[in-house]
């Protein structure tokens, strides 16, 4: 099938973050060094030939940029300094919002007031909505129990309702990877046993992210400290996310310390706050390849969540330690920033939570329908003999 | 002729002084409009149109660093703006040597040129200084040598200076000429005894230029000859010296593969053929003659005078020819090949010294074996004509040009001696794999492209695509790359690793510069003074540039050039008009010429 090129397609991942790709002139260092280049997925040399001929079909049905962890080992290689490194992520950050059917994730990337703008406004909105209610049904000096300023049944309502929307989102983003991967993306036959058959890559990429490590294969370094930092973040971060969606009112009570489930919240705390601290600060300090080009979005979400951390850990402080009225005030703070972040999810960087094992997942799949193929056309060749 | 001038920069890094420039050429005769459309501008072709339109323009000059660049566009709007075409002139800056913002007064110049529609290399001939007719050659490589022998062959007098101790540069390194497969011995010495036997070449090896006064046509060069310590006209090369000499070396001429001792000739066919002292590693003379000293018992001749003294010499000269050549990139410093670390990974120059007849190998091409030194008591790797030939050999191209981080620019000749490396491979030993890893294939010249198409049909594996990764599993290399027109990531065991090695200058280049005042390119190679219609000439009157120095350019090409060279330097000597500096011409000067020859 013919492919239709889009020769502006280059000019428009220039917003994306991919800045350099004309420089480059296709000599493959890039693939020779990649830890994750493999015979099936070769990359990230082809991925910058797809792009500079604007084949923007392809590239939307391609999986290689998602496992690609960025390293950075490419960018440090390339004679030409195109910066493949930053090129994947671009992509990455283009197919997040060629997933997204809405649109807004195409607005967010390509513009900064505008991904601000709506941030800014879900947020007023949300803060507005919580005092007014706060107010009307409650005392600003009671945290938790009758009478309370945000009762925990109804905070916890109202994050089902806000997880809820980010999930139908987010499921429907996931399904549109799976076409644009699976389906269209497809030249061979994958059986439906398939799925099946590596399901299990799904929850060990989702609860490891082991490949990330793997990046480290050409490196001297034993250990891939961006690995085990970002495991931390992601185990506080899922830890977190399933305190807060199902066991939020246990969470709330006090104000003594309930360790059953405060633990938890604990290390998830530690977890979340080292990973956005360590990452803040590389970005800052541009000490490292990966961490020299950063897209507005990326600034957004390690500040954000930093923010988040922080108002989380103070309204907890302050509840225990009595002061209801300040613990409130932060609490209504923290949610304000929450309630964005949980929106945007889906359409920010945000969403390779889903996207990251789902293509581990899909590649998984292609791998084995590719060997299948394999051995049947080497049957085939043999019976023509 | 109504005139209108624009400026248009392509490289902002350059720093001319565009509106002092656009200041002047405003006063310039029939200049209607100056207008500055700044670095890298977007033309929009209507709008230009309009604007040549409504100031009624005849003539279009475009002014900057290279305004050939806009050309196109200017064509098309003078085009429709119903003019003619012809009349779209250039004011190129960086063809006419100006670089970083240097000499406004000849950026003025050139644009007053091109207003009067003169060309700026009528305009601007410098001359006046009367000539001596002797003239000097630093380096003695294939480009001196050629230039020196078509001088003195005319009868004028040569001063050739060679740092090292023989003449010959790295042609005599060689083993074959690409594409010809020619002995490189056999076209250069010959050239070689006759620059050794010309009454007309004064031939000073071990000498280095040290200070330069005077003015073109006339240059006081102080020549500073370092001490050989053997009487080259008495010394018969028999050799006797060398057995008994304690000292070991690694051999410059052997490109750093074999030993050599403190007394030494780079080469059998080495000119002068006599014996010299290495004074850095000799015994004797680093203790001031307490120890050693066994060659000067040994020498039949006594032709060996350790003690001897460095002397200067002043010379007195017309013109002068840079010939300094090259040298390699330093190759450790990119790691991921393990030069350095793998024993069997090698320079191109390594590889050209090994596969060479008058090798320490003998011409066998073999992987190097430990062997134990006594005196540092390690194992170390060495190549002994024992040595097992490779089954596998990997070359790779590119490295360290075409490159940001070390060399921008394209060396020029390393695909065609890495085509050349496979086929010495390839008839050397027998059912041994070649692997080409490319980028791009500049087989550019005459016969180029055939000799490529012959070293693919001898059945080397060429590659497009750039391995970045080398690596040892136990006793085995690996070569990493990407087939791109395969689409396939492919793993090679190597026994041999070829690194086509990018070009640099001469490590003397900078200081020459600095002491001869002669620009030098944003590559460090010595500028030419116009890359089209001068590049032989450089800024300063009566110094000339040829071969590597001023650009890496294949064995051909450098013959041409310093050919070219000569016949300048020839002309200068007898077309009585005398010579001088580009950069003393005055601009008033220029312009009253431009405005006479505009009459004509």
């Amino acid at each position: 099938m013919a492919i239709r090129v889009n020769p502006s397609f280059i000019v428009t991942l220039d917003k994306y973050g991919a800045e350099d790709v004309q420089l480059c002139y296709q000599c493959g260092d890039c693939s020779t060094v990649c830890a994750h280049a493999n015979e099936i997925f070769k990359f990230p040399r082809k991925s910058m030939r797809q792009m500079q001929m604007g084949l923007e079909q392809k590239i939307e049905t391609t999986i290689e940029p998602w496992l690609c962890y960025y390293c950075g080992q490419c960018t440090e290689q390339c004679p030409r300094e195109a910066d493949p490194g930053e090129t994947m992520m671009s992509i990455r950050r283009w197919l997040i919002s060629r997933y997204d059917f809405t649109g807004l994730a195409a607005q967010f990337f390509k513009s900064k007031t505008m991904e601000l703008l709506w941030v800014g406004l879900i947020a007023v909105v949300t803060g507005v909505f919580l005092v007014m209610y706060g107010l009307s049904n409650g005392n600003i000096a009671i945290y938790d129990g009758v009478g309370a300023f945000l009762p925990s049944t109804f905070v916890h309502s109202f994050d089902l309702t806000i997880g809820g929307i980010m999930a139908f989102f987010l499921l429907i983003n996931a399904l549109r990877m799976w076409y644009f991967i699976m389906v269209k993306g497809m030249e061979i036959p994958v059986p439906w046993w398939l799925y099946l058959k590596e399901f299990l890559e799904l929850p060990v990429h989702f609860l490891t992210q082991k490949r990330y490590a793997e990046c480290d294969d050409k490196l001297d370094k034993k250990v891939h400290m961006p690995w085990i930092i970002h495991f931390g973040l992601a185990l506080g971060y899922v830890t977190m996310l399933i305190l807060v969606m199902v066991f939020l009112v246990p969470l709330q009570a006090g104000p003594e310390i309930n360790w059953s489930v405060h633990i938890f919240g604990y290390l998830a705390s530690i977890g979340l706050l080292a990973g956005t601290i360590y990452f803040i600060r590389h970005r800052i300090k541009k000490d490292e390849i990966q961490y020299q080009k950063s897209h507005s979005t990326d600034w957004l979400f390690v500040t954000l969540l930093f923010f988040i951390v922080i108002t989380g850990i103070a309204q907890h402080i302050f509840h225990r330690t009595g002061f209801h009225e300040w613990a409130n005030v932060t609490y209504v703070v923290h949610l304000m920033a929450v309630v964005p972040w949980l929106l945007r999810m889906p359409f920010s960087k945000w969403a390779h939570i889903v996207y990251r094992p789902l293509a581990m997942y899909f590649a998984a799949i292609q791998e084995s329908a590719t060997a299948r193929q394999q051995k049947f056309d080497d049957t085939l060749s043999v019976t023509i003999k | 002729m109504r005139t209108g001038v624009y400026f248009c920069q392509v490289n902002d890094q350059i720093q001319t002084n565009i509106d002092a420039i656009a200041k002047y050429s405003a006063n310039l005769p029939e200049v209607e409009t100056v207008q500055n459309l700044g670095v890298k501008p977007k033309i929009s072709i209507k709008n230009l149109t309009e604007n040549l339109r409504s100031n009624n323009l005849e003539r279009v000059v475009i002014a900057g660093d290279m305004p050939g660049y806009y050309k196109p566009a200017f064509t098309k709007a003078i085009a429709l703006a119903g003019g003619n075409t012809s009349e779209v002139r250039l004011a190129s800056f960086q063809e006419h040597g100006i670089q970083n913002g240097s000499s406004l007064d000849r950026a003025k110049a050139i644009v007053a040129c091109a207003t009067y529609g003169v060309p700026f290399s009528l305009a601007a001939v410098p001359g006046g200084n009367p000539v001596n007719h002797a003239t000097l050659v630093i380096g003695a490589g294939i480009a001196g040598i050629q230039a020196s022998l078509e001088i003195a062959n005319a009868g004028k007098q040569v001063y050739l200076v060679e740092q090292s101790g023989t003449i010959g540069g790295h042609m005599a390194m060689f083993d074959k000429t690409f594409p010809t497969l020619d002995c490189a011995a056999c076209i250069l010495t010959p050239k070689m005894v006759d620059v050794g036997q010309h009454e007309m070449i004064n031939l000073m090896t071990m000498s280095k230029v040290v200070s330069l006064r005077g003015k073109p046509g006339s240059y006081k060069v102080k020549i500073k000859m370092k001490a050989r310590r053997v009487d080259i006209n008495a010394c018969v090369a028999c050799g006797e010296c060398v057995n008994p000499c304690p000292v070991k070396v690694e051999s410059e001429f052997d490109a750093g593969i074999s030993k050599r001792k403190a007394i030494y000739i780079p080469f059998p066919q080495a000119v002068p053929n006599a014996y010299q002292i290495d004074e850095e590693h000799c015994r004797y003379v680093l203790t001031d003659g307490e120890k050693c000293g066994v060659c000067l018992r040994k020498c039949p001749k006594d032709c060996i005078h350790l003690d001897e003294e460095d002397t200067t010499v002043d010379i007195e000269v017309g013109n002068i020819i840079l010939a300094t050549g090259y040298d390699l990139l330093d190759v450790s410093k990119i790691d991921q090949y393990g030069y350095g670390k793998y024993p069997n990974v090698l320079t191109s120059l390594e590889f050209e010294r090994l596969t060479n007849a008058s090798g320490s190998t003998g011409g066998r091409i073999v992987t190097k074996v430990k062997q134990y030194n006594k005196k540092t008591k390690q194992d170390e790797w060495v190549f002994s004509p024992e040595g097992l030939p490779p089954r596998n050999v990997a070359i790779i191209h590119c490295v360290g040009s075409r490159n940001r981080k070390y060399n921008a620019y394209c060396s020029r000749v390393c695909c065609m001696y890495s085509l050349k490396f496979a086929h010495l491979l390839k008839e050397k030993i027998q059912n041994v794999n070649v692997y080409e890893f490319y980028i791009d294939m500049r087989a550019f010249g005459k016969g180029y492209e055939e000799f490529a198409d012959r070293i693919r049909q001898e059945g080397t594996f060429i590659i497009r695509g750039h391995s970045a990764d080398v690596s040892m599993k136990g006793d085995q290399m690996f070569v990493r790359g990407e087939d791109i027109f395969n689409d396939r990531l492919v793993e090679f065991n190597a026994d041999m690793v070829i690194l086509a090695v990018g070009l640099v200058p001469s490590p003397g280049t900078e200081e020459l510069s600095r002491m001869l005042g002669v620009q030098k390119d944003i590559d460090g190679w010595f500028s030419e003074l116009d890359y089209n219609g001068n590049p032989t000439d450089t800024d300063k009157g009566g110094i000339y540039v040829a071969g590597m120095c001023q650009a890496p350019k294949d064995i051909p090409d450098t013959v041409a050039q310093a050919s070219a060279v000569a016949a300048g330097v020839l002309g200068s000597l007898t077309n009585g008009k005398g010579i001088g500096s580009m950069s003393s011409l005055s601009l008033s000067d220029i312009e009253e010429k431009a405005k006479t020859v505009h009459a004509l």
